[in-house]
């Protein structure tokens, strides 16, 4: 294997990640420290979390071995051996999660002519996998395994444990990239006899995919402390399942079992090398891809139609662009992440109130919070994260907006209307399920609905403001629709006009907590009025620049 | 003879950070014409062409087109206008049907129209039976043709093409060709740029040959000969002739070594 070629591999795909496409900056510059950001704040948390964990240990065995506690050496490595299972099963889902985001590689990509073998791509992009957060994960433990681990003479199991860790993320990425290439296998061949039917075939499955693993990087980033703990006790009775070999290397050296600790190092080294093999031998049978010809009508059926856009009275223009807005969520896999996110909050919530996810049963009806979660937030939410992409999914072929008869206005109404569509839709599903989960009274529904109503318009202008602004019109190596910095923008601004739009009705629970007393329903009604009032505001006045936005977007228009 | 212009650029000046990509550029176009506009990579063509478009902002200058400013009523003048870019970055979500209906309601083709020009275009460029298949399975070729088709199906005044015929197979080349040539006849005027000389000189009339960001020679065939002083010669000695690139053959010697 030539690893240079490897190396360019690995730089080449995270370079077209990087890559920023705004409306003005339309050639490629990178800000190396901002490009390395995960790493180097990983470094720098691993190696204050080691020095403060040395510190507490320090304190904490000052007087000697507590009693009923084994000494530090071993209590240490005890929880060395939990990390590399830890690792193993984040860098799954995030590299998981991260090739359904990436649009597939296509065989008429210019890097497949080039001279590299099928092992050398196959390594460059398990490698590509692990950058970003895995990567970030492993530099973070690792500093901090050997920053403390230098003040307690364990630096040969820290180092041993970098070694198994690096393993062990090695391993979830060949698993990923092994299940990328039957999923590329199976959906092609899935796509190409099922037609029309293609389209709502992977809708539904990414959405199912995506569910799954959201609510497993949930249940990992909330639920670390119980999963760690589980783990030191369950992996040495699974000694079987090949996932907790690399863990069981540390977990025997611990105990001193060096023979049992050397047979799990082979037998983890065999099995990575297998896991690879596999990868190679699927990208050579598998990794050259040619999209599918998916049949969405068939031929000579074409009759153009008014729709149902044309009769609400949008102009032609409009409703073109409405339908394309919408033929795209449906379509583009890379879409369906950014509004899958409120039925994810949707799914959480009844999660967290049946216990699934929080370890302990709450008492829905009594939960004021998962109340006003289940209604507001998924509706919220759908309106922020719409509005802020609505823009940056034209991607590259943005020049035909530029190019098209299409004004300013025409743009707003139309993008305006598919947030806010798809936000009602949401509130109509978060609220019958609000319902039927938690029981809220009927006064309490009502103002609830409202106010989520009130919320849509408002975060939709709002964030359609952000999209115009710092939309992102990059498609490689993901589409990410806006830039990060105007998304932090975004978030703080959208919390500032909803906490607007919410004030008058928090305002009245806060008094009526203070006082110990309930709301009137007419200071109930006048409340939600008010909201009303205020959203209608912030709507007007967004609404307006978001228009200037869209101005100053087709007046720029450089392509 | 033609005499209304469809297309005038006055002193039009272009710049990308240091790089002059059109300098004080002089142009008109006159309404029927089918102007070619040829240049060597990095000349100004593709920068000149999206100027007329309003796809990029002179910084000093103004451009008309079909008697309107660019600038000031940019979306009158894309109503009028069919362009081609050189990359068809098309909706490849979308199938082709669905591509061609999306351009049409933009520019407000009536319903009966529409579907009338879709289905004869489709069959003139032999699209018929993958026009339901989305775009992100076409060939090139393939994607070229629905550009093409977009570009014409609002029956435009002025056409402005960047590398047509590029991808297309030889069939569907000849029927741009063609069309062009009747468009012409009812006055609808087009600005192509081409790497084809052949192609140039079999249906541009005039051609203007760009390089570094000007006009160095601009003119039927016959006036071109003469600005280069190379009577009886081909577009392709002309053009070579004109933008300095003419001896050749110390660079084919020296890849050779």
């Amino acid at each position: 294997m030539n690893w240079k070629n490897v190396l360019y591999l690995v730089r080449v795909d995270r370079k077209s990640g990087r890559l920023i496409r705004g409306v003005k900056a339309t050639r490629y510059r990178e800000n190396s420290f901002v490009a390395y950001w995960p790493y180097w704040t990983a470094l720098i948390i691993g190696v204050i979390g080691g020095y403060l964990s040395n510190l507490a240990a320090s304190a904490y065995y000052s007087h000697g071995v507590p009693a009923g506690v084994k000494p530090l050496s071993i209590e240490a490595v005890s929880f060395f051996s939990v990390l590399p299972t830890l690792v193993l099963v984040v860098s799954l889902v995030f590299t998981l999660f991260q090739q359904i985001q990436i649009g597939v590689k296509v065989s008429g990509q210019v890097i497949y002519s080039l001279p590299i073998t099928w092992e050398e791509h196959a390594m460059a992009s398990i490698l590509a996998n692990l950058l970003g957060w895995p990567a970030a994960l492993v530099v973070g433990l690792s500093s901090g395994l050997i920053v403390f681990s230098a003040f307690n003479g364990l630096i040969l199991q820290a180092l041993l444990t970098v070694a198994v860790l690096l393993g062990a993320a090695f391993m979830a990425s060949s698993i990923t990239e092994s299940l990328r290439l039957i999923q590329v296998r199976f959906t092609g061949a899935v796509y190409k006899s099922s037609g029309r039917a293609a389209i709502w075939l992977r809708f539904i499955t990414y959405i199912l995919i995506i569910v799954i693993f959201y609510i497993a990087y949930f249940y990992i980033i909330y639920g670390t402390g119980a999963f760690v703990a589980n783990l030191t006790a369950a992996q040495n009775a699974v000694w079987y399942v090949p996932f907790v070999w690399p863990a069981l290397v540390v977990s025997y050296l611990a105990k001193g079992l060096y023979l049992l600790s050397l047979l799990f190092a082979v037998l983890s080294a065999l099995l990575i090398a297998g896991l690879y093999y596999l990868a190679v031998d699927l990208n050579k049978r598998y990794g050259l891809y040619e999209p599918p010809a998916i049949t969405v009508q068939k031929s000579g059926v074409y009759a153009p139609k008014t729709g149902i856009l044309g009769r609400l009275g949008f102009p032609s223009v409009e409703a073109a662009l409405i339908r394309k807005d919408l033929r795209a969520f449906t379509r583009r896999r890379e879409l369906l992440a950014s509004y899958i996110f409120p039925i994810i909050l949707i799914i959480l919530a009844i999660f967290e109130s049946v216990g699934i996810t929080s370890g302990g049963v709450t008492t829905p009806s009594a939960n004021i919070i998962y109340v006003a979660w289940m209604f507001l937030l998924p509706t919220s939410s759908m309106a922020m994260l719409l509005g802020e992409s609505l823009i940056g999914e034209e991607g590259q072929a943005v020049w035909r907006i530029y190019a098209s008869p299409i004004t300013a206005k025409n743009l707003v109404k139309s993008k305006f209307f598919v947030a806010v569509m798809f936000s009602i839709i949401i509130l109509v599903i978060s609220s019958v399920v609000g319902v039927i989960v938690y029981h809220p009274s009927l006064r309490k529904t009502i103002a609830l609905v409202l106010e989520a109503f009130f919320l849509v318009p408002a975060l939709a202008s709002v964030s359609l403001q952000v999209g115009f602004r710092g939309a992102d019109f990059s498609a490689s190596r993901r589409a990410r629709m806006v830039r990060q910095e105007w998304s932090l923008i975004g978030f703080g601004v959208s919390i500032v006009a909803g906490g607007a739009v919410l004030a008058p009705l928090l305002l009245l629970y806060g008094l009526a907590f203070l006082s110990h007393t309930s709301i009137s329903s007419l200071n109930l009604i006048i409340g939600v009025a008010v909201s009303g009032v205020i959203s209608a505001a912030i709507s007007a006045f967004f609404y307006k620049t978001d228009v200037g936005a869209a101005n100053d977007l087709l007046r720029k228009a450089e392509v | 003879m033609y005499t209304q212009a469809a297309v005038e650029l006055n002193q039009v000046t272009k710049r990308y950070n240091e790089i002059v990509a059109v300098n004080n550029l002089n142009l008109t176009v006159g309404t029927g014409e089918i102007f070619g506009l040829l240049g060597p990579n990095g000349s100004g063509k593709s920068t000149t062409l999206k100027m007329l478009l309003g796809l990029v902002t002179p910084d000093k200058g103004s451009v008309n087109v079909l008697g309107l400013d660019v600038l000031k009523q940019p979306v009158e003048v894309k109503s009028l206008v069919g362009y081609v870019p050189e990359a068809a970055n098309l909706y490849e979500f979308l199938t082709g049907i669905e591509y061609l209906d999306f351009i049409a309601d933009v520019y407000g083709v009536p319903t009966a129209e529409k579907r009338q020009r879709i289905t004869e275009y489709l069959k003139a460029f032999q699209l018929e039976g993958r026009e339901g298949d989305m775009i992100n399975s076409y060939s090139d070729g393939m994607k070229k043709k629905i550009s093409l088709i977009s570009a014409f199906i609002h029956k435009p005044k002025l056409l402005l093409l960047d590398e047509p015929l590029n991808a297309l197979d030889p069939r569907s080349a000849r029927i741009v060709k063609d069309y062009l040539q009747s468009l012409k006849v009812q006055g609808v005027t087009t600005i192509m740029s081409t790497h084809v000389l052949e192609i140039a000189q079999a249906i541009c009339d005039p051609i203007g040959i760009m390089y570094q960001g000007n006009i160095l020679a601009l003119g039927n065939m016959d006036e071109l000969r003469r600005q280069a002083s190379l009577p009886n010669s081909g577009l392709e000695d002309i053009f070579l002739k004109l933008t300095g690139t003419e001896d050749l053959r110390a660079v084919v010697e020296e890849l050779t070594r």
